[in-house]
């Protein structure tokens, strides 16, 4: 069942090959513009790999692929409904919620699927192209900007999943949930103007925390409060998912 | 489950929304290996009762079993061995008919991936598996949906207006189809449908429902020879004819129409009702240029059930 619902996601082309082609295509850009910036002031920007190229992925990778997974995921929540499909699977009389839980399964492994070309073309590009000494990279730093590469947009995903699930239209979806991402997800950090310690424990503080933040809660409870906000999303998607009528 | 069991009861089923009632406490019993056309009007209910038989909607009272089960409590099982269309066969536009049954498949499991190539072949899809969805027609996608159906090896097929928007001969090979599924594969068809003239064609067995409620349940000839049976006669003298006839026991009617034609509703229309008919006019001096049995049309039959015509009037226009 995973397998058939990570072929329907996957084959939606214009939101997996075009989240996996965006992130792969901004990960050559970072390079080409590396190799320009170099090229113009080699004394100024010595390095084209190593750090440089390793936070130019970050930055592309955490941002386009995160869109990306929103969009993939809005779509996975809603698609099934909204094209009228999910009369059929329910008629297979599979268990609602567990097929709730494979599609989120399938979404996972499918936002892994098309930010994992993006990702193995930065970290190779990290170690090709030439740097200097002061760009090193430690394997701990690669570890991180892997982590929130990979964390980062699967969270963001799963949420807009449980969105698309709520909303039951591809277009609401997909609205909703890149603004719950890029504007009250942010918002929801003015709560620690109140108390710290709550902010602290709102998405995004939490995620930075076990994304490899210095600052905020101690990293069991942000990962815990992390949790909390993806399964508050995911469970409000399976309880629309449960009691609706096809 | 034995054989005589009814693969579906339903009984005493009623679904509402808000005020309005959708399905009007309706019970009845659909026998194994035979295929009963659900007949009636847009709008009558037929499509809800559906959902409710396949767990998609819930009952607001009344108890629905399929294959044994009690639907929606039991719906896992009841639906293992039941294929469906209900509206209309949908699928994602952008994988081709073969992945479309494939993801089918790994839902369905068992057997079902093994099925794939014969369910194609059944509906005469194989050359167009390859080719994504959104690039068939409505028909192929009728077939195709009818092909997702098999992929569970079902003893129940249930069919939502399943012509829809076929062209005659697409209309044709579906009845070949849905009849090839009861006289070869043993599978019991339930279909529904607001065309009488399809019913009547592919169906054992015929349900009228109007507002939601069954108001009559037999095989064809059960539902006709219920209705008003007539006998058509051209006479030369009708006022005379009339008089004559209105003292026979078993005539409950008589309509004098154009050209000395008398329409006779008889109690039923058999060979001696027909003759002692003849006879009584001959011994009375009529003469009896004409006699023809009138047995109802399923349409007339139906009218006469309902009292409203299948087709709303704005259906007609169009």
């Amino acid at each position: 069942m995973t397998r058939a619902l990570l072929r329907t996601i996957v084959g939606r082309k214009g939101s997996f090959l075009g989240t996996a082609g965006v992130t792969f295509a901004a990960v050559v850009v970072v390079a080409v513009v590396l190799v320009v910036v170099h090229s113009l002031r080699p004394g100024r920007n010595p390095s084209i790999g190593g750090q440089p190229m390793l936070d130019g992925v970050a930055g592309a990778v955490w941002l386009l692929g995160g869109v990306g997974a929103i969009v993939i995921g809005a779509l996975a929540g809603s698609y099934d409904v909204a094209q009228g499909t999910m009369r059929y699977l329910v008629l297979t009389g599979v268990h609602r919620i567990g097929m709730y839980a494979a599609r989120t399964t399938a979404l996972v492994t499918a936002v892994l699927l098309a930010l994992g070309p993006a990702l193995l073309l930065g970290v190779l590009l990290v170690f090709v192209l030439p740097r200097g000494p002061e760009a090193g990279v430690k394997p701990s730093e690669l570890g991180d900007v892997l982590w929130t590469c990979v964390l980062w947009p699967t969270v963001f995903a799963v949420i807009a999943m449980g969105i698309g699930s709520l909303l039951r239209s591809n277009g609401a979806a997909v609205a909703i949930a890149l603004f719950f991402a890029f504007a009250a997800a942010p918002l929801l950090g003015l709560v620690s103007a109140a108390s710290k310690t709550l902010g602290d424990l709102m998405l995004l503080p939490a995620l930075d925390r076990v994304t490899g933040g210095d600052d905020g809660a101690p990293i069991p409870a942000a990962a815990a409060a992390v949790v909390g906000w993806v399964a508050l999303f995911w469970a409000a998607g399976a309880v629309r998912i449960r009691r609706d009528e096809y | 489950m034995s054989a005589a069991e009814p693969i579906i009861r339903l009984t005493g089923v009623t679904k509402r929304f808000g005020r309005t009632v959708a399905v009007d406490d309706v019970t009845i019993d659909v026998p194994r290996g035979r295929c009963l056309g659900w007949l009636g009007p847009n709008g009558s209910g037929k499509t809800t009762l559906i959902r409710c038989m396949l767990g998609l909607a819930r009952p607001t009272s009344g108890t629905i079993h399929v294959r044994g089960r009690e639907v929606p409590r039991d719906v896992r099982a009841a639906l293992a061995g039941v294929g469906a269309i209900v509206e209309e066969p949908r699928f994602y536009p952008y994988l081709s008919g073969r992945r479309n049954l494939e993801v089918a498949a790994g839902f369905v499991g068992g057997g079902a991936f093994a099925r794939i190539d014969g369910a194609l072949a059944r509906v005469d899809l194989t050359r167009s598996a390859a080719l994504a969805v959104k690039k068939y027609s409505l028909g192929m996608r009728q077939r195709l949906g009818v092909a997702r159906c098999l992929l569970s090896d079902p003893e129940l097929l249930i069919l939502d207006e399943p012509s829809n928007g076929l062209d005659p001969a697409g209309m044709a090979e579906f009845r070949r189809m849905i009849r090839s599924f009861v006289e070869l594969d043993g599978r019991t068809v339930f279909v529904s449908s607001h065309l009488l003239d399809e019913v009547e064609k592919i169906a054992d067995d015929i349900a009228i429902v109007q507002s939601g409620a069954l108001v009559a349940h037999g095989t064809v000839a059960d539902l006709l020879a219920g209705g008003a049976a007539t006998v058509r006669l051209r006479v030369d003298d009708p006022g005379r004819a009339a008089g004559v006839l209105g003292g026979l026991g078993f005539v409950t009617g008589i309509e004098a129409r154009e050209r000395r034609t008398l329409d006779v509703s008889l109690e039923r229309v058999d060979d001696e009702s027909a003759i002692a008919l003849t006879r009584a006019l001959v011994e009375a001096g009529v003469g009896v240029a004409e006699v023809v049995r009138r047995a109802e049309s399923l349409e007339e039959r139906f009218l006469e059930i309902t009292g409203a015509p299948l087709v709303e009037p704005e259906e007609r226009r169009a």
